[in-house]
């Protein structure tokens, strides 16, 4: 599809604004899904990231993660999640508290968008951002997926576990964990 | 998504349905310019969601296990293989779970298996990360991670490189999409050092389908100009092979360093070499070592046929009917001719017929 001469990253540069003029021109909301899922896709080529970073892709991404559209959702984590591997777009997101907005959507309903936003948390862990990411709040929400019925959610909150933090910090999350199951096993007094 | 049945976490348990497995409806109401060759659904690949083990449905169960298993290993060594009797199959096909030894292969095969007709069947395969261990896991996401830091990098460099050099272009410049990987497999049979030219790979018996495409991070003729995508309109890159390795900083910049050698002396990477520092292995030098490594065994009146050095798991595939070139049977049919040839010189030659000579009407 692309040419093969010199001029090809500038056709490729060009082809990748029209998804996004598309994106952001159109009322259309299965069109907006469609562009947003090759945007995603496209996202997953190296050869791509630098386009989609002068093009403020990763920013189009993380607004997405506050939509209604469960689609948009799960596109644009799917984005993050591929564009996080470049240390560049990783930056990128960090600077746009993309720590704070991809948390959220380890609530999703969705398997798939859970899995992304682990998956870009472990991205996203660098020196300066371990400490946020390992808060403890995550810990347990990772410690709770560890335990899931799913092999895929099991593995990957095992990894991050075992990759983003110490023992020590998943000792402690494991600790205040219990104290709160405790305490909700209480029946209230029915009078 | 479907609700597990069990908590079984062994590969080979009961398996369960999950929504990834299953067919997307596909979109027909994409505009002309960002529309495929192919019919896709509106789906996000994510590394999460590829896997070295895939699912194969549809396949006609008429006993064609070992042709499927033959076809899967044309894309890259399979490890391990089972029919999943408990999969909701429809009637009269079966389901068969393929472990790959790498991710890459996996990507091919789903590539060119996936609604692909086969023995009367019509094929569906999917990708089942679900197989996973959790080291499989955190494996396969450090390849990824390693591969696109090397990539970017590379990719830097030689924007830097061409910033820095007027480069002329190259007549020698080769394509490296998927339709001229016949091509380049032939630039790869160019003989090495030792003489050896090595040949397709025969092992499977199977006839060899073009190679997927790939992108050739270690260029094996010097020339470092390979940027050239395979996605469609639809950044389905996925379908795409990478050849991912585990990089060591250190090997990359020994990759650059052969890059700039003597282009007449062919650089070959084999799995013997430098065994400190994984190295990135294309995949052709694979095939040839594997048929070096199928030689070595032959010669060692080895009867079984390892596709790598592990045990193989599973029953085994049908052995490739052995040759024996010194079997007088094999000259029969020359003999034949030769013999045929002989009484015909032996017959005394015939009167030529005389010819009726029609009178040529004029017009």
């Amino acid at each position: 599809m692309w040419k093969k001469d010199s001029s090809e990253g500038s056709d490729r540069f060009e082809y990748l604004q029209t998804l996004v003029t598309e994106f952001q021109d159109t009322d259309s909301e299965e069109a907006k899904e469609q562009v947003l899922a090759n945007l995603a896709n496209f996202a997953y080529d190296p050869n791509n990231m630098e386009n989609l970073r002068e093009l403020q892709v990763p920013d189009l991404f993380l607004d997405m993660l506050t939509e209604e559209n469960a689609n948009f959702v799960e596109f644009g984590m799917g984005g993050l999640c591929n564009l996080s591997m470049d240390p560049e777009c990783r930056d990128v997101i960090l600077q746009c508290n993309g720590i704070s907005l991809v948390t959220n959507c380890l609530s999703n309903q969705r398997e798939e968008t859970v899995l992304s936003a682990i998956t870009t948390l472990m991205n996203l862990t660098t020196p300066s951002s371990r400490a946020e990411i390992t808060d403890p709040a995550i810990l347990q929400c990772m410690l709770r997926f560890s335990l899931s019925e799913s092999p895929r959610l099991r593995s990957l909150a095992a990894v991050f576990l075992q990759d983003c933090c110490s023992q020590e910090q998943v000792a402690r999350a494991e600790q205040q964990m219990q104290g709160q199951q405790t305490a909700v096993g209480i029946p209230l007094p029915k009078d | 998504m479907a609700a597990p049945r069990n908590n079984n976490s062994s590969c080979w348990g009961v398996p369960d349905v999950y929504k990834h497995h299953e067919q997307k409806k596909i979109c027909i109401s994409r505009p002309k310019y960002r529309d495929g060759r192919r019919d896709r659904a509106v789906k996000v690949y994510t590394i999460n969601l590829e896997s070295n083990y895939l699912m194969i449905q549809g396949v006609p169960a008429i006993g064609v296990m070992p042709e499927l298993i033959q076809l899967c290993a044309l894309y890259g060594a399979v490890e391990e293989y089972k029919p999943l009797d408990e999969y909701p199959a429809e009637e009269f096909t079966e389901v068969y779970l393929v472990k790959f030894q790498k991710l890459t292969s996996a990507r091919a095969a789903k590539r060119r298996m996936d609604e692909k007709s086969f023995y009367g069947g019509l094929l569906h395969v999917c990708y089942v990360p679900e197989y996973e261990t959790v080291e499989d896991t955190r494996l396969k996401l450090q390849d990824r991670r390693r591969y696109i830091i090397w990539a970017v990098r590379n990719k830097a460099r030689k924007k830097e490189q061409k910033e820095a050099v007027n480069e002329k272009p190259t007549s020698s410049e080769k394509a490296t999409t998927s339709e001229t990987v016949i091509a380049r497999h032939e630039k790869t049979v160019v003989p090495d050092n030792t003489g050896n030219t090595s040949n397709i790979c025969h092992y499977s018996g199977f006839p060899l389908l073009p190679f997927p495409p790939q992108e050739y991070h270690y260029y094996r003729h010097g020339n470092p100009h390979w940027t050239i995508p395979t996605e469609d309109k639809m950044g389905t890159l996925h379908n795409a092979i990478i050849d991912t390795k585990r990089l060591e900083p250190q090997s990359s910049s020994s990759c650059q360093a052969s890059l700039d050698k003597d282009r007449g002396t062919e650089q070959r990477l084999t799995l013997n070499q430098a065994p400190a520092a994984v190295r990135f292995v294309p995949r052709t030098t694979h095939l040839e070592n594997r048929k070096r490594r199928m030689e070595e065994a032959a010669d060692h009146s080895l009867t079984d046929v390892t596709i790598n050095n592990e045990p193989l798991i599973g029953p085994k595939l049908p052995e490739p009917p052995k040759l024996d070139m010194e079997d007088v049977s094999l000259n029969t049919t020359a003999n034949l001719i030769r013999n045929t040839l002989k009484k015909v010189e032996s017959v005394p030659d015939l009167k030529p017929v005389e010819k009726k000579v029609k009178p040529r009407r004029r017009i």
